[in-house]
């Protein structure tokens, strides 16, 4: 009995000692490790989420960069690889105070998700940065205009993020389709053009238009075009509170003429039925002509295209300017990191370090003095446009999930006409704006 | 044998109340040692589920009086989050679409299952058929999402076997039209194994010789089961529905990926109310409204604690002793 109790003291002071043993071990360790991450050339680090996954190409780029980054600056670079779910972890992770120093995301996804808010850091330290090695300042490297298009945060900024992929979307096709050469001589000037080229692709049994029939945001974008065609303004028409800006004439047209699409039986007809990215592999294997998309889709069928494909890109006719959208990195309001995380971002838009977007990723940079992958040289001159205006002129975040996606789809899909679309449009996006206030 | 039961019941409410009157002094020293032990074994299990359930959920209730984005300061809101849930169709819309999983899935589902209990306890090598039934609950809801893009697409398996079979025209499975009826198909397909395997380990305990004795009274197969297998496993179809009724009220991820395209969130018209909250709280490029997602929340929980009771309420029999 004498010897059991004495024995429980004694486990208990053995235990507590190990446990005194690896904490004191774990804390001198992590010492050691911050002691040798600042014993670099000017030192630090600071930590990024992507919105790459590992294995896509830029991620491979933007990795080499950190890597000589980090060889030349000594500061380290904390990356996780999070891919696109960082639009949806970023808000709860700054909620929780574990967001990263710096991500990356569309410009509409950093607007929606932290700059709307002020909860993205203002940049234009980094405008007046010097690039390493090109010695020109990052706002004479990338034209202005990127920013001016971007909508501005409550302090009334526009330089939340600092582009490094630039992109535009619209009609691509392949002009050595022979079907697509013989029903289009040139580029047509009007809608009632581009219908008769889809008539005469119809006729010869070859679908005009590949659609991931789910998608309401690629397919959204005919809607798009053919407002700013008819000189509507997107977010205007999103943002009306009382619906009455869906009267408008105009808009009914824009809608009519997406219903000559899905009426005309132009679209390639398994549309409605697939997963993404079917149609894009059936366009890409030549099975319709014609696909409206983001010019990274050049990128994602490079491998299935064959080798006498050329590219050809056109806006719907009438639309005047492109659309726009970039890529770039962001610092959450609670960045510790603020200087080392900026330095990262001049160094990365080097000619040579950012080159690699354009040779290796194959998409366009928003520095004009790289070139664009062959394929994309006619969109890049797109965004030689001294206006740019951003993909459904910024319109993006609730209203898109709760007015937009189920309502564009069921006309889409020709369930409803355009009449109807319109009708359902206001009477929903009066709901959502009531639910808003 | 009934006093054993009536013992046991009238200590079990005693128990359970905890403020029951103190035994006079001088009760036996085992009920006070029962007594004793009581709080020492129970107060863990309620430390626990106050920490972990009740402070969350009085937490969310008091995030729903709020607008909040997880990061800015609360903006008081009292009762408005719940007013614009009444307001929003896509709200209304995803309470029907929840009941409609609730209601038709669950009524498939134990029709299914009941069907395979009639046949699954008299055929042969049922223990190889249980494990086939019960494999799609293993598999993840993301292999569906992903599988079913290849399997139910014009070119696929699915729409070849049926052409072969004569049908040119099968229906357009992926098509966004179809999208709930789909989820609901692929809902009650995983479930039924699952709820299956649960009421077949009752069955399994029913003893053979009362099979044998309705046999003998002329009894055919449907009123061996309705006389001698459903009265004898009520108790586990009570708790079988109510473990339906919780599970698919929180089922999201099946919508997830079934909907989802590469950029966006799944047509709104297939959400149901907790594909709302997930969408409330983390929106793809928008401003997470808390307030919103936890009144949705709590209209979900007080929904299966309505369920909950009035199923207890119908399902409720006095139990069969054997």
């Amino acid at each position: 009995m004498g010897s059991k109790t004495s024995r429980g003291p004694r486990l208990l002071a053995i235990a507590t000692a190990a446990v005194l043993a690896v904490g004191v071990s774990a804390c001198s360790s992590s010492k050691s490790s911050s002691a040798a991450g600042s014993s670099g050339k000017s030192g630090g680090s600071f930590t990024y989420w992507s919105m790459w996954r590992q294995d896509e190409p830029q991620a491979k780029v933007i990795q080499a960069a950190i890597t000589q980054f980090t060889a030349d600056t000594g500061i380290k670079v904390d990356v996780q690889w999070t891919g696109r779910d960082v639009a949806k972890k970023i808000g709860p992770a700054m909620a929780a105070g574990k967001a990263p120093d710096m991500w990356d995301e569309g410009e509409d996804v950093v607007y929606g998700a932290a700059a709307q808010n002020g909860n993205a850091k203002d940049l234009s330290a980094v405008l007046d940065m010097t690039i390493p090695n090109d010695n020109e300042k990052v706002s004479d490297a990338i034209p202005s205009k990127y920013w001016d298009s971007l909508p501005k945060d409550p302090s009334g900024g526009q330089h939340w993020i600092v582009p490094y992929e630039a992109s535009t979307a619209g009609i691509f096709y392949n002009t050595a389709d022979p079907g697509v050469s013989a029903a289009m001589a040139s580029q047509p000037a009007t809608w009632d053009d581009f219908i008769n080229v889809c008539q005469a692709l119809k006729a010869k049994n070859e679908p005009c238009l590949a659609s991931e029939g789910e998608d309401s945001w690629t397919n959204g974008l005919w809607f798009d075009y053919l407002l700013n065609a008819a000189g509507v303004n997107f977010n205007d028409l999103a943002g009306d509170k009382t619906g009455a800006a869906w009267d408008n004439p105009a808009v009914l047209k824009a809608a009519q003429q997406v219903e000559q699409l899905v009426k005309g039986g132009y679209i390639i007809p398994t549309y409605t039925q697939t997963k993404y990215p079917a149609q894009q592999t059936n366009w890409a294997g030549g099975k319709a002509g014609f696909l409206m998309n983001g010019n990274w889709v050049t990128a994602e069928v490079a491998k299935q295209i064959p080798s006498t494909w050329k590219y050809g890109f056109m806006l719907p006719p009438g639309a005047t300017q492109p659309d726009s959208m970039i890529f770039g990195f962001a610092l959450t309001k609670n960045a510790k990191h603020v200087s080392q995380a900026e330095q990262f971002m001049a160094y990365f838009l080097q000619k040579k370090t950012l080159s690699g977007i354009s040779t290796q990723a194959d998409n366009i940079t928003p520095r004009t003095d790289i070139p664009a992958p062959p394929e994309l040289a006619t969109v890049q001159k797109t965004l030689d446009a001294p206006k740019l205006r951003l993909t459904f002129d910024g319109v993006a975040g609730d209203w898109t999930t709760k007015v937009w996606n189920q309502n564009y789809l069921d006309f889409w899909h020709g369930q409803i006409d355009a009449a109807t679309f319109i009708s359902k449009m206001k009477s929903a996006q009066v709901s959502f704006w009531k639910s808003q206030s | 044998m009934s006093t054993a039961t009536i013992q046991d019941s009238s200590r079990a409410r005693r128990s359970r109340g905890g403020s029951a009157p103190r035994p006079p002094v001088g009760a036996a020293p085992l009920e006070r040692s029962r007594r004793r032990m009581f709080w020492a074994f129970t107060a863990p299990a309620v430390l626990v589920y106050f920490v972990l359930f009740l402070v969350p959920v009085g937490y969310a209730a008091w995030t729903s009086l709020y607008k909040w984005d997880g990061i800015g300061p609360k903006k008081w809101k009292g009762l408005k989050n719940y007013q614009t849930l009444w307001q929003d169709p896509t709200f209304r819309h995803s309470l029907t679409n929840t009941l409609k999983i609730l209601i038709v899935g669950g009524v498939l589902t134990f029709a299914f299952a009941f069907a395979l209990m009639l046949i699954l306890r008299e055929m042969n090598r049922k223990l190889f058929a249980r494990s086939v039934l019960f494999f799609p609950c293993l598999v993840n809801a993301m292999v569906f999402g992903i599988a079913a893009g290849i399997l139910f697409s014009p070119t696929g398996p699915v729409d070849k076997i049926l052409e072969a079979l004569g049908w040119s025209h099968p229906p357009q499975w992926l098509a966004t039209q179809h999208l709930s009826t789909m989820i609901l198909g692929t809902l009650i397909w995983t479930a039924t194994g699952y709820y299956s395997a649960i009421l077949m380990a009752a069955v399994d305990q029913i003893p053979e010789y009362l099979y044998e004795a309705a046999e003998l009274d002329g009894a055919n197969a449907f009123q061996r089961f309705r006389h001698v297998t459903l009265p004898m496993c009520w108790d586990v179809i009570s708790v079988c529905a109510v473990l339906w009724t919780v599970s698919s009220v929180k089922i999201f991820e099946l919508i997830l990926m079934y909907g989802g395209s590469s950029g966006s969130q799944p047509p709104a018209g297939s959400w149901n109310t907790a594909m709302y909250v997930y969408t409330e709280a983390f929106p793809t490029a928008s401003t997470p409204q808390l307030g919103l997602a936890t009144a949705a929340a709590l209209v979900s929980l007080f929904m299966v604690i309505i369920f909950t009771v009035v199923l207890r309420r119908l399902l409720r029999r006095d139990p069969i002793e054997y």
